[in-house]
């Protein structure tokens, strides 16, 4: 019996390292190839792509329109996230404190729950409450506390709106764990020691926190980078953001080498940020 | 004993706000779908017909049981080997770790589009017909990095010595795995699960362009009836399909509820 | 023993996964009844139509949806159109595809119902023989109001949305053809112009009208009319026409310049393998009866002659689905630009940048 288990464990750990092998060869490894081979060639008329290489689509980024976009996205990613973060952590934290475990997963399923409907029906009822003849304004006026509904659509608030309401799980979810599986005894510690709730919550909720807080950022920034649907449906699709100029790319404007070459640079500009951001902590293990 | 009093129900007010912005949208989409009206979004009159055209609609129902399935296999899949390739950075040394990270990274940074389109190309180099399992593949796929990131971040943080302990106690590596770190993990496997659960039922570019003929999922088809103005129909069978799980999670609550109860 | 009903408790949440998986190979291998692979716009077909076929002849009809020619193609490109049967593309894509030899001839021998087509529609420059593709459904783009707010009399030309009245009021399509069309016709060109310095000059013109644009749409046109969010702007006749059912105070109104049509056909892709079963679906649709039920539900203007006879006097006589010669002969069909299609991208492009 003993040999049996020596033979599983060696070949659970066999198959696990075999499998993240396999599979992200086949579907990362040869897809970020076949994308980045893209961003290289040029566009054909007939065909999709041109088999010629060239760098030209990159040195196109440098113009100045493509870096408006990128700002642009990069601003509203980057406002969204810290809005669900702030929003999130308070009530992760409060949730993490109950006692019951059992309300605590039900609490947590309860967050879940709504993001189970389509996000694209759901981004239409907050269409319908926003709007001019919407229930916002409706509620508004019928108080008496404005006298003409607010233009609250085709606004960039509209579309920050839409991208914290889409987001805000994937910000609670991991920020959540992270805080659960902290050692309430080190708060408590630092309560005894006299450290005050600034104290304690700079130094100690989060750096301990971090890997959380980093997950939940990363989850929330990248398709707030990318999203296109809520740009063009709360936004009035006039702010051009990086979702719709790839999308933009690939299908009206058929150039997929175009296409690629952004979400190359995408890819490669958040690494970078990334990159620094993990050579600050170097001595705290972070995901990457 | 005042202020805990007021910090309580601050807290709980807060919590019930948050709720509240979560749900919001859900009620008015709810009451929607007893609108009487095809393309206005202003509340005109109430009426079922929505829910009597929806009963009637099999092809939707179809396509409603298809994602929900679609939505079950890959969350499973995806957590599984997501886990496992959590575990396998966390704890065994391999050569090509730096990539592993990379791949991960890359999977999860990819706008959709690009996702859909490079699997797209993958599959028909593959000569695969598109279709339900170049589907399910994809959805795996780019679930599988939210899994490893959730499950990963848990995993930082565990207090080494328990595997050393174990390792001495003469415990295998299976063993530990099984009895030790997915109990540990637990929390955040079943969060990677819900979250993969909810990617895949939303997923709509990546599972437009690998999907074929004859298998039709709800994302998609609600994405295509948007230009007709999507009716109060989809808003009867959202209605439908949250009161479903609202119903289910609550049972689910009460059957554990009595079985603590009755242990 | 735990050891073993840990891995039986394993085993079984494997099986169970496998098995939910194997249920649904039963799909796929439900291929004892003849299929059928429609691609379609999503509000062309309704379901009673697709029944009616099925019922009559046994083939079962798998009926995907896409949003926008361009999604159509790239399926079509990548996959090497293969897997669907039957597709609806606008005219201007028959024309590339033709060129890319994307589609198959169609048989008209085998098609019974093609003689009440609309000589109109036929013969056109996308397809001079009608060889690859066959007119179906057609709308035109024209202005769009609400009396409520606006004044017939005064909003007769597309150049009346560039008065400085319109200042963030307007709606415009979202599609660059659409839009560029609008601005070349106010300057006296062909909407399918290739000349880069008509482009470049429509483009300029366009510039100009950015203050007064509120937003670019093309999918809730409809709703954003009705709900009175927008009281100006673009539309197509079809969406017009049906939205006065909800808003009877819209208007839509054939510019003065001149206007885009919009036409959708029926086309079978080269490498569909069901030709005979496509032929008989494109026959079928053909039928007038089908043809009158396909326009009452979606609100598009039919291009079946015999199909408009059978419409309601409101319908038929519509002067916004279907309107008199004097009018018709200031439509233009889009057609394919070839090379000048980057040209005009990128002007709309920059145009949305706000450049």
């Amino acid at each position: 019996m003993h040999e049996y288990q020596m033979g599983k464990g060696l070949s659970f750990q066999r198959s696990a390292i075999a499998l993240t092998w396999i599979w992200l060869s086949v579907f990362a490894l040869v897809p970020s190839f076949l994308v980045f081979i893209t961003s290289l060639l040029t566009p054909g008329d007939s065909e999709l792509v041109r088999l010629q290489l060239t760098v030209d689509n990159y040195l196109r980024l440098f113009q100045p329109t493509y870096l408006r976009v990128f700002l642009r996205s990069w601003t509203l990613a980057t406002i969204s996230t810290m809005v669900c973060l702030g929003i999130a952590y308070p009530f992760s934290y409060a949730i993490a404190q109950m006692r019951s475990t059992r309300v605590k997963n039900l609490l947590m399923l309860l967050v879940i729950v709504p993001f189970w409907t389509s996000s694209l029906i759901r981004s239409y009822a907050i269409v319908a409450m926003i709007k001019a003849r919407g229930i916002v304004n409706g509620f508004l006026l019928w108080a008496g506390l404005i006298d003409q509904p607010l233009q609250l659509m085709y606004t960039d608030m509209a579309t920050l709106i839409g991208l914290v309401y889409t987001l805000l799980p994937l910000m609670i979810l991991p920020l959540y764990v992270s805080i659960d599986k902290l050692d309430k005894r080190l708060i408590d510690a630092a309560r005894d020691l006299g450290a005050n709730k600034t104290q304690i919550f700079f130094k100690v909720l989060l750096p301990l926190t971090l890997p959380g807080i980093l997950s939940g950022s990363i989850l929330v920034f990248l398709p707030a980078m990318t999203i296109f649907y809520i740009p063009d449906l709360l936004g009035g699709a006039k702010t051009v953001l990086l979702g719709n100029i790839i999308q933009n790319q690939f299908l009206a404007a058929r150039d997929w080498p175009m296409g690629a070459t952004i979400s190359v640079a995408l890819t490669l500009v958040i690494s970078i940020c990334l990159f620094l951001y993990s050579r600050k902590f170097k001595n705290q293990q972070e995901f990457l | 004993m005042k202020t805990r009093l007021t910090t309580r129900l601050l807290k709980s007010a807060y919590i019930a706000f948050v709720y509240l912005f979560l749900y919001a949208p859900i009620f008015v989409l709810i009451a929607y779908s007893f609108n009487d009206s095809t393309y206005s979004l202003v509340w005109q009159q109430f009426t079922w017909k929505w829910y009597e055209m929806l009963l009637e609609n099999a092809e939707l129902h179809l396509v409603a049981y298809h994602s929900l399935i679609l939505g079950v296999l890959s969350a499973s899949f995806a957590t599984l080997f997501g886990t496992m390739v959590a575990i396998s950075l966390y704890r065994y040394p391999f050569r090509g770790k730096r990539l592993v990270y990379a791949l991960l990274f890359i999977l999860m940074v990819s706008p959709d589009i690009v996702t859909g389109i490079s699997f797209l190309i993958l599959f028909s180099t593959l000569k695969m017909p598109l279709g339900f399992w170049t589907l399910l593949l994809s959805h795996i796929a780019f679930c599988i990095p939210f899994v490893t990131v959730t499950v990963y971040s848990r995993l930082l943080g565990q207090d080494k010595n328990i595997f050393e302990a174990a390792k001495d106690l003469g415990a295998t590596e299976g063993l530990i795995v099984r009895k030790i770190l997915v109990p540990l993990l637990w929390p955040a496997i079943a969060a990677g699960w819900l979250l993969s659960f909810t990617l895949s039922l939303d997923d709509v570019l990546v599972s437009f362009f690998v999907n074929g003929p004859g298998f039709d999922i709800l994302p998609l088809k609600i994405f295509s009836m948007v230009r007709v103005g999507v009716k109060p129909e989809i808003n009867a069978l959202c209605s439908v399909m949250f009161i479903l799980t609202i119903l289910i999670v609550i049972a689910y609550q009460l059957v554990t509820w009595k079985k603590e109860k009755c242990t | 023993m735990h050891l073993i009903k840990c891995l039986n408790k394993w085993r079984l949440r494997i099986a169970g996964l496998l098995l939910c998986l194997f249920c649904h190979l039963s799909p796929v291998s439900a291929a004892d009844r003849e299929m059928l692979n429609v691609y379609t716009w999503s509000d062309f077909l309704p379901d009673a139509v697709i029944k009616q076929f099925e019922q009559e002849t046994g083939i079962k009809i798998n009926h995907s949806t896409y949003m926008s020619n361009e999604v159509l193609y790239a399926k079509l490109k990548t996959n090497m159109g293969e897997g669907y049967d039957v597709i609806m593309p606008s005219a201007y894509f028959v024309n590339r595809m033709v060129s890319q030899d994307l589609l198959q001839k169609i048989d008209i021998k085998k098609l019974k119902h093609v003689k009440y087509l609309n000589p109109e529609f036929l013969n056109k420059e996308h397809d001079p023989r009608n060889e690859y593709s066959l007119p179906f459904l057609w709308s035109s783009t024209g202005l769009v109001i609400n009396t409520k707010y606006h004044d017939k009399k005064e909003v007769t030309a597309w150049g009346n949305l560039w008065d400085k009245k319109y200042k963030n009021d307007l709606l415009l399509i979202d599609d660059v053809r659409e839009i560029f069309s609008m601005a070349l016709l106010v300057l006296g060109d062909s909407v399918n112009d290739t000349n880069p310095q008509n482009i470049k000059a429509a483009f300029e013109k366009l510039k100009l009208l950015i203050p007064n644009i509120k937003l670019f749409n093309t999918d809730t046109v409809r709703s954003i009319y009705i709900d009175e969010d927008i009281t100006i702007g673009m539309g197509w006749s079809g969406d017009i026409y049906t939205a006065r059912r909800e808003n009877p105070d819209l208007a839509f109104i054939y510019p003065e310049e001149g206007f885009v049509i919009s036409l959708d056909c029926l086309a079978i892709p080269k490498k569909s393998k069901n030709v005979v079963n496509a032929h008989k679906f494109i026959d079928f649709l053909s039928r007038p009866e089908i043809g009158k039920q396909i326009a009452m539900e979606t609100g598009f203007a039919t291009t079946n002659l015999k199909a408009v006879d059978l419409l309601p006097e409101a319908m038929r006589q519509s002067p916004i689905l279907y309107p008199d010669k004097e009018t018709m002969k200031r439509g233009y069909l889009l057609l394919d630009v070839g090379d000048a299609a980057p040209l005009y991208e990128h002007y709309f492009e920059r145009l949305k940048l706000g450049d």
